[in-house]
């Protein structure tokens, strides 16, 4: 996110906007990733149980994130834009479940939403906080694509580094100590 | 679980995949070995810039600076990376119907330029539909590691399998 662990409101639903899927981008993305007939093929797909061409499910997912990236990024110009400083966003750790709900086809119009449902400083990173991100993808007749719940890191403002971290740090550019302390962690 | 699967369609022989194995072939135990895939700069700047575009998946400084240490692929294309790669070694050779969806994915470590990755995928489960007779759901095990093992990114997939066409509940 763009703002700062501490300022970010839970169950607060942020718009990432919409997406239409083209059927040549579709083709294109399953060419390279996810080869299955009603993917690339019109004309096989329509012996599928789909009747017809559907999107890779990841190529929904990898354009959900496309969207947040998108959306977030021009959040920090904005605030930069009044003169505050925007927060720091991490990379993710991962995803705790993503559930397909229907396919996406040809014409179809996504919007995608990012609501954070919970938060709590990271155990294993200090400086950090990990967020939980509701992703949810919508078409244009209502009906729910994916929904997904991804894990976030995002940097504390109010954080200052103990004494006894900020003298491990020092050790850790020592050549010998720091080789000894990356065996050791 | 909410899928629109054709059930009037699916009764007809898909002459698509009417010789691939069905669900019945399936054994839980089975494993699928991935095929290597060395990933190179361009691929991870390229997907980035579709897909991913974070300063730490397209600059070498803002990466060396960044949580992850050096330029690395964004984990949505070290998932399509081991997406193809079991298109390759396994679903183009069933009855697959696509996916569920997917759980408990973690990217432990990051993939960075120049690591290979490969690994292994097993059947944990085999279950039949109940809302869709003519299908099951099989669970499978991701393991992707790169060369040196440490690394690795697991996660569980499901994904529907059309019964074989001579089944008597199709």
């Amino acid at each position: 996110m763009t703002r700062w662990f501490e300022d970010i409101t839970l169950n607060e639903a942020f718009d990432l906007g919409s997406h239409q899927f083209s059927v040549d981008e579709i083709i294109d993305f399953a060419t390279e990733y996810d080869p299955q007939y009603f993917h690339i093929d019109p004309e096989a797909a329509r012996h599928s149980h789909f009747g017809g061409l559907v999107a890779s499910g990841w190529h929904t997912v990898c354009i959900g994130q496309r969207k947040m990236v998108d959306a977030l990024s021009a959040e920090a110009e904005r605030l930069r834009a009044l003169g505050k400083e925007p927060g720091v966003a991490g990379p993710s750790p991962g995803v705790n479940a993503m559930t397909f709900k229907v396919p996406v086809r040809p014409g179809d119009t996504v919007t995608f939403s990012l609501t954070v449902t919970s938060k709590r400083r990271s155990n294993s990173i200090p400086g950090w906080g990990v967020l939980f991100n509701q992703i949810a993808a919508v078409n244009q007749h209502g009906e729910t694509v994916y929904t997904a719940e991804l894990i976030s890191f995002s940097k504390l403002r109010d954080y200052t580094v103990p004494t006894r971290l900020r003298l491990l740090q020092g050790l850790a550019k020592v050549p010998f100590f720091g080789r000894a302390l990356s065996r050791m962690t | 679980m909410q899928c629109r699967v054709d059930v009037k369609g699916s009764q007809m022989t898909n002459p698509v995949t009417a010789t691939r194995r069905h669900y019945e072939d399936l054994a839980v135990g089975e494993i699928i070995t991935l095929a290597k895939t060395k990933v190179d700069k361009q691929m991870v700047t390229g997907f980035a810039r579709q897909f991913d575009p974070l300063p730490f998946h397209l600059d070498e400084a803002a990466a060396k600076a960044s949580l992850l240490g050096g330029l690395a692929a964004s984990g949505w294309q070290t998932g399509a990376l081991s997406l193809r790669a079991l298109v390759d070694s396994f679903l183009a050779d069933i009855a697959s119907a696509g996916g569920l969806g997917f759980s408990h994915l973690k990217w432990k470590n990051p993939v960075m330029v120049g690591d290979t990755i490969g690994g292994t995928i097993t059947i944990t489960n085999l279950r039949r539909s109940d809302s869709h007779q003519q299908w099951g759901i099989v669970t499978l095990d991701f393991d992707v590691r790169n060369q040196k093992i440490y690394r690795f990114s697991p996660c569980v997939w499901q994904i529907w399998s059309r019964c074989a066409p001579n089944d008597p509940l199709v």
